[in-house]
């Protein structure tokens, strides 16, 4: 175990005081923090008006909605209660983008659900919500009260809204989520790919110098291979924290410094509320910025924890099930450009595993996708994509699951890598043949 | 110290390796000899425990070789490797602490060695800013730093100039003195003479010779005789004109030579002598022993030879 140690710290140690280790951890999260800038900074993509139509049975609103027009807003209403097929697929519904349902029983629910056929931004969420709940301030003041608005604002019970896909009001198909997740799946197969290879060249290196000589000499072969590959695993996960932090602080300062105003509904709608009565709206539309899904995406819709968590768990999954790959080829090649023609199926495979995130995303329901959750090679990237959908109770075992496959495979595969590393190591200078990676693999 | 006993070792039905045995005693320098492909890396490596005999077992100080064994040995292979981006000092480090030793006694260890090599300012180098034979130099220290019992050197002098190896070889006859066991594979056979207490031959896996130097030197010896002599050549040929023959001279000057001869029949060196004092003045006179270079090469050949009969 003291061997095993040894090797894996001068593992980390070289790594991580190596200039593209540096490098990679700055200006990695530099870029994404990059990227996200530039996301956030388009603004809004999405429709600049929308046409709303307030499906109020009761006629509580009496077909009124704010004292001054907001020029992001067109309000119609009707009398009537509007399935959401009907809503989705009716002729004469097509114009509308948005539909508010009041319920008859709305002022002791307080339930308002919005249908939508785009998912409308967070900004543009609040400023319908802020309508609405203005108008039933007016209402409630009038029938139930003698205080003035603003004094019945301050005791008032908030109104509880829900924005509904019109085509899937169940919210079954959640694209915007499993994006998030497809990210996180490929962030890990980036990782693995790129210290998968530093554990080739480490293994290659030491080879082609032949300090490995030096080193058998002392150590067990399994040993320096666990060693190795827990040396390199831990610089990994270094690198990835250095990526969190960075990007994290990143994050937060985005929403401190360059969208103050970007997702705390409480500051804008406590500014609303107070400027209410001096402004008029065409102000605040001024005033206000409009960003796009990208900001929801990252500020709300992420759960940070639970994602990271799992990353890290099937990162070292497929870390040790890649890397036991990339440890068999470098300890098999003869000569170091001798392994090269052996990195592309590895390659292949990988790109196949982004792949198989995209079909998921997309055909989340089948078979082959269940499949594809639970195969170690794609696993990674397709449970990520589900984590990020969201599992229903009955469903977590699936993940838990999917990672004791994973790593079961890691475990069966790093011995099977230990075996070839054992019988390659010491070979020099042949050509590397799949016959022989076999003939290295059945002797013990 | 060091009992090999009946190694075998093939590679995928290739006997590499057959029934080698001998012993290295305590305090002694054996030369592993063989031409390439004879067997002596496998060799090494077995004794190293980097892989594993067929058949046969190998003890150390009269126990059964385990993996405990190995910090009871130093082993420098005949292709170097360090890692290039470390420092000596590190370098030092890893493989002390590999071989089992505690950090403070390596660095204590270490700082012997660089002193006595007077080379103290590389502590901080990296490998990559030292040249080849610096390189090397520290590959001795690593390899000797943990203060083993048994030295398994493999071409210990190649890259060295020859001061360097004259630095090594005092070394390993400083830990001769200290009763150390070394085993040195090298195909310089000047070497092997100058240092080996005695040698092994090895050819296409298997000993075909063993034995203390002087001992196989005299045991292929063909009954040469070199006699240094001042006067003239002619009448010493004329001394020995029957007898004797003669099979080489070198030229000093005009009156002093060395002469190669091989006696005739029943003659004696005193025979020799008695025949030559007439004639000549004797500087010296003594049996000339064959080279390791020589016996190596007539053991291989005589291999050969029944090979082909």
């Amino acid at each position: 175990m003291r061997k095993i140690q040894l090797i894996a710290q001068r593992e980390l140690k070289e790594r991580i005081s190596s200039r593209s280790f540096l490098l990679t951890a700055l200006l990695g999260p530099l870029f994404v923090l990059g990227l996200v800038y530039a996301l956030f900074s388009l603004g809004g993509s999405e429709k600049q008006h929308w046409n709303v139509l307030i499906m109020d049975k009761t006629e509580i609103m009496e077909n009124k909605i704010a004292p001054k027009q907001d020029p992001r807003f067109t309000f119609h209403f009707i009398n009537e209660f509007v399935e959401y097929d009907q809503f989705a697929t009716l002729e004469q519904f097509k114009d509308y983008d948005l539909a508010v349902l009041i319920n008859e029983k709305i002022i002791s629910n307080k339930q308002v659900i919005v249908s939508y056929r785009e998912l409308p931004s967070e900004s543009i969420q609040r400023r319908l919500i802020y309508h609405v709940e203005r108008r039933f301030e007016e209402i409630m003041v009038k029938q139930f009260t003698d205080l003035e608005v603003s004094k019945f604002r301050e005791i008032k019970q908030s109104m509880n809204f829900s924005f509904k896909n019109t085509s899937d009001p169940k919210n079954e198909i959640n694209h915007k989520a499993a994006w998030v997740g497809y990210v996180f799946g490929i962030g890990i197969l980036l990782f693995v790919f790129l210290f998968g290879m530093t554990i080739l060249r480490g293994v290659a290196n030491e080879k082609s110098n032949r300090v490995i000589e030096v080193l058998l000499a002392s150590v067990h072969p399994r040993q320096l291979l666990t060693g190795k590959v827990l040396g390199i695993g831990i610089t990994a996960l270094v690198q990835f924290v250095l990526w969190g932090l960075i990007i994290g602080i990143g994050l937060y300062l985005f929403r401190q410094t360059f969208f103050p105003d970007l997702l705390d509904p409480t500051l804008l709608v406590e500014q609303m509320s107070q400027d209410l009565a001096q402004q008029a709206l065409d102000e605040f539309a001024l005033t206000a910025r409009n960003y796009n899904d990208f900001v929801d995406l990252v500020y709300r819709d992420i759960h940070f924890t639970n994602m990271l968590l799992f990353f890290v768990l099937f990162f070292l999954g497929a870390y040790f099930f890649y890397g036991s790959f990339f440890a068999m080829i470098g300890s098999a090649m003869g000569s170091e450009s001798d392994g090269q023609q052996y990195i592309i199926p590895i390659s292949i495979v990988l790109v196949l595993s982004i792949l198989s995130g995209y079909y998921v995303i997309y055909h989340p329901q089948t078979s082959l996708a269940e499949i594809l959750g639970y195969l170690p090679f794609t696993s990674p990237v397709v449970m990520m994509i589900e984590l990020s959908r969201g599992f229903s109770e009955g469903d977590v075992w699936k993940i838990y699951f999917s990672l004791f496959l994973i790593f079961l495979a890691g475990f069966i595969l790093f011995r099977l890598a230990g075996r070839i590393y054992k019988n390659g190591i010491l070979q020099f200078g042949h050509r590397l043949k799949f016959r022989l990676i076999i003939r290295w693999l059945k002797k013990s | 110290m060091l009992q090999l006993e009946g190694i075998y070792k093939s590679y995928y039905r290739q006997r590499v390796l057959e029934d080698v045995s001998f012993n290295v005693p305590s305090g002694q320098i054996i030369g592993l000899l063989g031409p390439n492909g004879a067997g002596k890396t496998t060799l090494i490596r077995i004794i190293n425990q980097i892989i594993e005999p067929d058949k046969g077992y190998i003890s150390l100080s009269g126990k059964r070789m385990t993996s405990e064994h190995l910090k009871n040995i130093g082993y420098l292979p005949e292709e170097r490797g360090l890692y290039k981006t470390m420092t000596v000092e590190n370098h030092a480090l890893f493989l002390g602490q590999l071989r089992g030793l505690p950090k403070n006694d390596v660095q204590k260890q270490l700082d012997y060695w660089l002193e006595k090599f007077e080379i103290q300012g590389w502590r901080k180098k990296r490998i990559e800013e030292l040249s080849k034979g610096m390189a090397q130099k520290v590959q001795f220290i690593c390899t000797v730093l943990h203060d083993p019992d048994l030295l398994i050197l493999d071409e210990p002098f190649s890259g060295f100039d020859p001061i360097n190896v004259d630095l090594i070889r005092a070394e390993l006859n400083a830990f001769r003195v200290a009763g150390k066991t070394i085993i040195l594979s090298t195909h310089n056979m000047k070497s092997v003479e100058e240092i080996c207490d005695r040698a092994v031959l090895i050819h296409k896996g298997k000993k075909i010779m063993e034995g203390a130097i002087h001992d196989i030197r005299s045991e292929h010896k063909e009954g040469l005789f070199s006699i240094t002599f001042t006067g003239n050549m002619i009448a010493f040929a004329t001394a020995l004109w029957a007898g004797y023959e003669i099979i080489s001279k070198e030229v000093h000057n005009d009156t002093t030579f060395t002469v190669y001869l091989k006696m005739r029949g029943e003659n004696e060196f005193n025979d020799l002598l008695s025949t030559l004092l007439p004639a000549v003045k004797i500087i010296s006179a003594q049996e000339v022993l064959p080279s390791m270079e020589d016996v190596f090469m007539k053991k291989i050949n005589a291999g050969k030879e029944v090979e082909h009969a």
